[in-house]
Parts: structure tokens; C-alpha cells; sequence
């Protein structure tokens, strides 16, 4: 006989000789929790349950069952301690629905323990072409993690999903395996707590904690560049876990190979998996995506409205959510659907941004930025390979974006020719057409670009 | 059981024990409390399963014995009795109560089917100035609100460190903190989340007994004693269950930089919030705009329904730059956090429009209040 079934032997006999308030009472959710060398423990659940059995029903209780298995000696009981599975998901989610201008303590929503949100999953997660190749191999990672493709490297830029995506594969596994500890980690996070944590003497309390994890999950990795004791300690960790067959996934705005600073140990490492990219979204993705919200928020828009919405904001998700917010918003204070007309008024200020030409320093400064460059080094003459390039592409940009002639692309890096600017745009543009990785990067720029634009109203 | 009692320390006991009682259709005993002598006292027990309270009176005990009876019926009965001293006896299940020469009698259960009340280790404590403990618990009751989805911000956290007692509790919009001093270190740290009912019994209990109390704690329940003004014997025991979980790290909540500062009058800055809220509309949204170049800060709040308001406060304010910024708030939860504060001068400090702001008491640092404002419209 199972303990189950044993167990369900005795509540049979004993219902008999309780009254029926006592026995849904103190009876309620208690089992047999081990059965070693003739002594039971018995699950019950609460203290005042244990009180109540073990004072009054423990000589019947161990009756019944010495006649069921001779062998039991003595009975005990124990409060279980174990987390009741009354925690759904799905109700969270209903929760999530009302939507009210009221911000919340960001910090709250999440998992202790595994730092995931549980509002972001695959089922809220708009596949289209940019991103399907990037959401399958997540999903495939979440179905056997640490088997297929590890680690899993994502990058794209801001406000594509990167996040969702990662906290859906995590969300995914805690509920396909529930015994695999998942962490959620912002590389930031990493990097203020390794701080702290050598500030403290903590430092071996702070990477045990990382070691024991079966799922490591990294946002934003490229926080990592110039970072050089962060990124020692991450690399043990690293190494550690992926020799134990455990799940790493890792997001950054760029690919492992553009991030700067970034030591060659690691980089060889982050690109030893799977590299996926998560692009720009097309025009019908971007009303799918619209459509999906709006049913999670319960509005309807009329199709005039969403086509103006998806129409008019491109590059980033996130922003299109933030228009979509002010239209919500609109009706409950109004109650009424936003119009065409009303959308555009709400909406005039987020879309009608000029996005006129950036300027020269812009560009130049995003370049610094984007290969982490001083200032100066750039407008140097100098031929060191890992300045070259980014000035090439400096003046590619100034060429396409600005259209600036090329003497004067040439004057602004130190008075160098025009031939030598003409040189260099044209070498771009030829290896763009060969070079996805060149495209990709050159994209993420502009991203950056005109993104930080926006920032800056 | 017979025995003669004080009826007012009688009475007194039952007001509080009444509180902590709640109806329950399947276990209908627990509406009812146990009276039994041990030693030179009256002993009266009751719980909910959640929490329970054990009260010893000092009585001259003529008989032991014991008997349960419904806890509200005989509080009802003993507000109509003037005398000062009363007679209670046992006869099998019930109780006769005698006084003012009237008998009466109350029908009662089997004493067998009261709940045993679980017993806690009295090894880990620390002592505790009551009116300190009530005071900071004031400040924070009323924040939790239920929620099974995440039971462990639906109390208050107790967390004792060193020597100090730091009273937390939030709702996930607003998170308030209060630290108090014990009066010596403990040897081992200790926090645990005590449900928000059980909080407001124990701040009953408080109310009403003033004295220093000892706290021991378990790893699920916490027991508060309270020691008898007469005798060193034990006088309330008010234990609960408490909630499973961890408390979240919100320490990373509370911000460490601000972009603005400003002391404003708590008691002019609450009425003209009050004030605003009455326009406030819907979504009780008021909005605080702070203008550094006028020290002042402006008031505003309109419902289409209603009208609109906007009123002018002086104030001091420390900002970054001379930019004026401005911020929504619920107008409920700004006066939650103003009337938990008793000086007459608060310190408002904002981050971002969309950031958290706390509201502190001016000079006094064991209590600060976050709150996370609205999306502004």
C-alpha cells in the first residue's frame, strides 16, 4: 500500500467517529509524509491541527493504522511548511488587466527568489518575422534547458522584446520545472552588487549564490565593456555553470563581437552558443503587436486609429505601448473611444518629432559612445585599426544621413582630403552589402541615433 | 469551577477577546471562549485559529474546573451588572453567573471541543517598551490591503536587528517604514511578517496595557506576554500564526537621490490636499507642481464633472536647478502619509515624474513614507 492510499484508509475509519466539522477542520490537507522503520509522520496543517491530533486522535490514529501494517510503532505530526499551490499565474495576469494610471513599486512585482516578472510570457509575446527565429530557439531552450542551445545570446535593440523574451523563457521553466532554480539578473545589477560585495568581504557569499543556480539569465551584457574585475568573476561563473550543463541566456543591444572592451575569453564564449537576433518589426507585426495589447488591456480602437499608431512609430515597441497608454488613458477620463482625429492630437507630440537630420556631433558622439572611444581619438590621424573603422563608418554616416559633401566630411576629421572621405564611404557601403554583421551594427547606430533624439525632445 | 472576580478586569478582558473573535460556519466553538481556574486565577482563552489570546485574572478560586460559552453573549450580559464583584460557577456544560442578587445562566459547550491552543518555546525574546511599539505600529497598520496573490505584503514586517525594530509594510504602491530603538542589542537577528488583522488586536491590547512586554518568537508564530501589574505571573499571552514567505528587499525601493527637496507645513499641506482631492475626479488625481524660483509649490486638481482647484503653498524648497517639475499623486495616498506624521513640518522629496517621492517628518528620521505617483495625463 502506498502512503496515499494508507492514509486515505485511515481518514475512511476515522471520518466515523468525528463529527463532520471536526473532521473538515483538522483533517483538511494532512497526509502521511514518511513512513521510516516503523515511525509515521503525518503532514497536517497548521499548529493548532497538530495540537488538536496529536492530543486527541493520535491513539485511534496509530489503531487504525497498526491494523492496517503491523510494523508502526509510533505515529508523529508535523506542520508542513511546504508553499501551498494555490499561487496561479493566470490570476496575476487577470490582475495585471486593470490598468490604472497608478504607478507601482516596480521592485514589488517580482519574484524573490527568481527575479522574473510573472507578467511577461510567450503567450503575450507577438511572434513575427523579426523575431521568430529568436523566439523559437527561447522556447526550445524552455522545454530542455541546458541542452540545446547554450548559452542562448539575444541582441536587438531598445524596446524590441529582449526582456519579454528572457523573462518568458525563465517564467516557462520555473513552471515546466519547478525544481530548477531560475535567476534573473541585470547586468548593472551584477556588476553594483560585485561592488558591494568586495566592499562588504561578502564576495564568495555573493558568487556561491550564482554558482547554485540552474538558469542564469543576464539582461543587458554589454554594461559588461570596461568593467574588468566584473567581468573575471563572470567568466568562473561562466564556466562553471555551462560545465555543468546549466541554462545561460544573454541579451545585449548589440552582438558579442561589437561590444567594446569586452575581454576576447568572454566574447569567444557568448558567441559559442546560439546568436540570435531580435530586428525591426514589419508594418503588419506592428498591428498584431497593437491589436495583442489592446485585448490585454481591454480597449477597442477602431483600425484607423491603430494603423495611424503603427504607421507613424517604427523602431521601438516600448514607445509604441507608451502611445498606446495615452489613449487608454483618454477613455477613461473621457469614456469614449479615442477617434483619428483625437489620436492624432494625443498622440502629436510622441510622433511628430522632427525627426530632421541629426547633426555632425551627434553622429560622432554616438560613434564615441557605440565603440567606447574618448572624444578626441576619432578626429585623430592616426591609423590604429580599432579607430579606422569606426571613423569610417563616422564618415559613411555623415555621407548617407547629413549628405554632407565630402570635403567637408573630410575638414572635420582633422583637414583630412576629401578623397580620403570618398574612400571611406564607398568602402562601407560596398561591405555592407557583403557583411550582415557590418549592417546589423551600422542599423543599431542609427537605432541609437534617432532613439536618443527622442530622449532628448 | 467556582470562583469570585473583579468585574470590571473581567469586563475589560472580554472587549478585547471579542475583537479578536470571527465568525466561522464550520467550527461554530470558536465563537466562544474557555473559562478554567489555574491556580489563583481566572483563565479565559479564545482564538481563531489564527490568532489567540489567553487572559489570566487574579480570582479567590473556591472549586477548579472548566466550561466554554459564547465569548460576545456574556460580555453582552456583564454590561448590565453594576456590582462591583461577581460569582461565576460551572454546572456540567454551563455557566451560572451570580450578582446583584440575580442568577442567570448561560448555556455552554463540551469543553472537549475547544481548540488546544499551540504552545511556543520561550527561548528567543526581546523586551519591548509597549507604547513605542504601538506608536510605530500606528504609523503603519493601515497600509497593507489582501491579497492572496502575494500574501507576504499583506502584513507588517517586523525585522529586529541589532538594536533597533524597523516596522515595514506596503501595498505595492506605497511603502512605509518605521525604526525603533530597543532598549538593549539582541544576540540574534530576527524578522517575520505578522498578518494585518492580527496587528490591529495587538494594537488593541496595547491601548489598553501600557506596560513593557516580552516578544518570543518561533519560526511560525510569535507570542507577545504581557506580565501581571500584581504577580509575576504571566497576565495576556497574544500569539498568531504568521505569514509564510519572505518580505521583499525593499530597501532598493526607497530612493537615495532626489531631484527636489521641500519642507512644507504638514497641517496646511494636508488641508489643501484634502481640499484638492474634493475636485479630484475619478482617478483621484492631484497634481503638485514645484517651483523653485518662487518657493512655493501649486496645487491643482480638475474633474470635468466638477469644477477644478488650484491653490499655492509656501514653501522651502531645495531643487537641482530652477527647472519647476511637476508630479501626479493619489490625493489619498499623500493624506494616508501626512496623518501618519505628528510634526508640524514634513520634508516632500521627489526623483522623477515617474519615479517614487517620500514624505518624512522634519528632524525625526525612524519614519519615512514612499509613494509612487500617477501617469500624468
Amino acid at each position: 500500500m502506498t502512503n496515499q492510499e494508507l492514509w486515505q484508509t485511515v481518514l475512511a475509519q476515522i471520518q466515523f467517529s468525528v463529527s463532520r466539522a471536526n473532521f473538515a477542520t483538522w483533517f483538511k490537507n494532512t497526509k502521511i509524509y514518511s513512513k521510516k522503520s516503523g515511525e509515521v509522520i503525518i503532514y497536517v496543517e497548521n499548529s493548532f491541527s497538530k495540537e488538536w491530533l496529536a492530543n486527541k486522535y493520535s491513539s485511534l490514529i496509530l489503531k487504525i493504522l497498526r491494523s492496517l501494517e503491523k510494523d508502526i510503532k509510533s505515529i508523529k505530526f508535523l506542520v508542513n511548511s511546504e508553499k501551498k499551490p494555490s499561487l496561479n499565474i493566470q490570476v496575476s495576469q487577470k490582475e495585471e488587466k486593470i490598468e490604472s494610471p497608478q504607478l507601482i513599486l516596480k521592485e514589488l512585482t517580482v519574484d524573490q527568489k527568481t527575479n522574473l516578472n510573472p507578467c511577461y510570457t510567450f503567450e503575450n509575446f507577438v511572434v513575427g518575422r523579426f523575431n521568430e527565429l529568436t523566439q523559437a530557439a527561447a522556447w526550445a531552450i524552455s522545454e530542455n534547458p541546458g541542452f540545446v542551445y547554450n548559452p542562448l545570446f539575444i541582441y536587438g535593440g531598445v524596446g524590441l522584446g529582449k526582456t519579454h523574451l528572457l523573462q518568458a523563457t525563465g517564467n516557462r521553466i520555473t513552471k515546466l520545472f519547478p525544481q530548477k532554480k531560475v535567476k534573473y539578473i541585470l547586468c548593472e545589477r551584477f556588476v553594483s552588487g560585485m561592488v558591494n560585495a568586495i566592499k562588504e568581504h561578502k564576495i564568495a557569499n555573493f558568487k556561491k549564490e550564482l554558482k547554485e543556480v540552474d538558469v542564469l539569465i543576464m539582461d543587458d551584457v554589454q554594461f559588461f565593456a570596461g568593467k574588468e574585475k566584473s567581468q573575471e568573476e563572470f567568466y568562473h561563473i561562466y564556466n562553471l555553470l555551462h560545465q555543468s550543463q546549466k541554462q545561460i541566456i544573454l541579451s545585449s543591444d548589440r552582438s558579442p563581437k561589437s561590444i567594446p572592451a569586452l575581454e576576447e575569453r568572454l566574447k569567444s564564449r557568448f558567441e559559442g552558443g546560439m546568436i540570435a537576433d531580435i530586428s525591426i518589426p514589419d508594418y503588419e507585426t506592428r498591428i498584431a503587436i497593437l491589436k495583442t495589447k489592446c485585448e490585454e488591456k481591454d480597449i477597442e480602437l477602431n483600425s484607423e486609429v491603430l494603423e495611424y499608431v503603427s504607421s507613424n512609430i517604427r523602431t521601438n515597441i516600448r514607445e509604441m505601448e507608451g502611445a498606446l497608454n495615452r489613449l487608454i488613458f483618454f477613455k477613461k477620463i473621457n469614456n469614449k473611444n479615442p477617434d483619428l482625429e483625437i489620436a492624432k492630437k494625443l498622440l502629436g507630440n510622441l510622433i511628430n518629432i522632427p525627426r530632421k537630420k541629426t547633426t555632425s556631433k551627434k553622429i560622432i558622439q554616438t560613434i564615441n559612445e557605440f565603440y567606447d572611444l574618448n572624444k578626441e581619438e576619432i578626429l585623430l590621424s592616426t591609423r590604429r585599426k580599432e579607430i579606422v573603422r569606426p571613423r569610417q563608418i563616422a564618415m559613411y554616416l555623415l555621407r548617407e544621413e547629413l549628405n554632407e559633401s565630402f570635403p567637408s566630411i573630410g575638414r572635420k576629421f582633422n583637414g583630412k582630403d576629401h578623397t580620403t572621405a570618398m574612400y571611406s564611404c564607398i568602402k562601407i557601403a560596398k561591405e555592407i552589402k557583403e557583411n550582415d554583421e557590418l549592417l546589423s551594427e551600422i542599423n543599431l547606430i542609427r537605432q541609437k541615433l534617432y532613439s536618443g533624439l527622442i530622449e532628448e525632445k | 469551577m467556582e470562583l469570585e472576580i473583579l468585574k470590571e478586569k473581567l469586563n475589560q478582558s472580554l472587549i478585547i477577546i471579542e475583537q479578536l473573535i470571527r465568525k466561522n460556519i464550520n467550527l461554530p466553538i470558536l465563537n466562544n471562549i474557555l473559562l478554567e481556574v489555574e491556580k489563583n486565577f481566572l483563565k479565559i482563552s479564545a482564538t481563531n485559529l489564527e490568532t489567540s489570546i489567553i487572559w489570566w485574572i487574579l480570582a479567590k478560586v473556591k472549586e477548579e474546573g472548566k466550561v466554554t460559552i459564547p465569548a460576545s453573549f456574556l460580555r453582552s450580559l456583564i454590561g448590565f451588572i453594576k456590582q462591583e464583584k461577581i460569582k461565576l460557577k460551572s454546572e456540567k456544560n454551563n455557566l451560572i453567573l451570580e450578582a446583584d442578587n440575580q442568577i442567570t445562566q448561560i448555556q455552554g459547550s463540551n469543553i472537549e471541543d475547544f481548540p488546544i491552543i499551540p504552545k511556543i518555546s520561550k527561548e528567543d525574546f526581546v523586551e519591548i517598551e509597549a507604547e513605542r511599539l504601538n506608536q510605530g505600529l500606528s504609523q503603519v497598520i493601515n497600509i497593507p490591503s489582501f491579497s492572496q496573490i502575494k500574501p507576504e505584503i499583506s502584513g507588517i514586517y517586523f525585522s529586529f536587528k541589532k538594536d533597533e525594530l524597523k516596522l515595514v509594510s506596503t501595498d505595492s504602491f506605497r511603502l512605509a517604514e518605521k525604526t525603533i530603538n530597543l532598549p538593549q542589542k539582541i544576540k540574534k537577528n530576527f524578522s517575520f511578517i505578522f498578518p494585518q488583522l492580527a496587528t490591529k488586536n495587538l494594537i488593541n491590547i496595547l491601548s489598553l496595557k501600557p506596560d513593557n512586554l516580552k516578544i518570543y518568537f518561533s519560526p511560525n508564530q510569535v507570542l507577545f506576554e504581557w506580565l501581571g501589574e500584581e504577580t509575576d505571573y504571566p497576565n495576556i499571552h497574544f500569539s498568531s500564526r504568521l505569514i509564510e514567505g519572505e518580505f521583499p528587499n525593499y530597501q532598493e525601493i526607497i530612493p537615495k537621490k532626489y531631484t527636489a527637496e521641500i519642507i512644507l507645513n504638514r497641517e496646511d499641506f494636508q488641508n489643501q490636499i484634502k481640499k484638492a482631492g474634493l475636485f479630484s475626479g475619478k482617478i483621484s488625481e492631484v497634481k503638485l507642481t514645484v517651483i523653485p524660483k518662487e518657493n512655493r509649490i501649486k496645487i491643482f486638481s480638475q474633474s470635468v464633472d466638477i469644477g477644478k482647484n488650484e491653490a499655492y503653498l509656501p514653501a522651502k524648497i531645495e531643487a537641482k536647478d530652477d527647472k519647476e517639475l511637476e508630479t501626479s499623486f493619489n490625493y489619498r495616498f499623500l493624506i494616508d502619509g501626512l496623518s501618519n506624521i505628528r510634526g508640524s513640518e514634513v520634508i516632500f522629496s521627489l526623483s522623477d515624474s515617474e519615479g517614487p517621492a517620500t514624505i518624512k517628518p522634519v528632524g525625526d528620521k525612524s519614519y519615512i513614507y514612499v509613494l509612487m505617483p500617477i501617469k500624468m495625463s
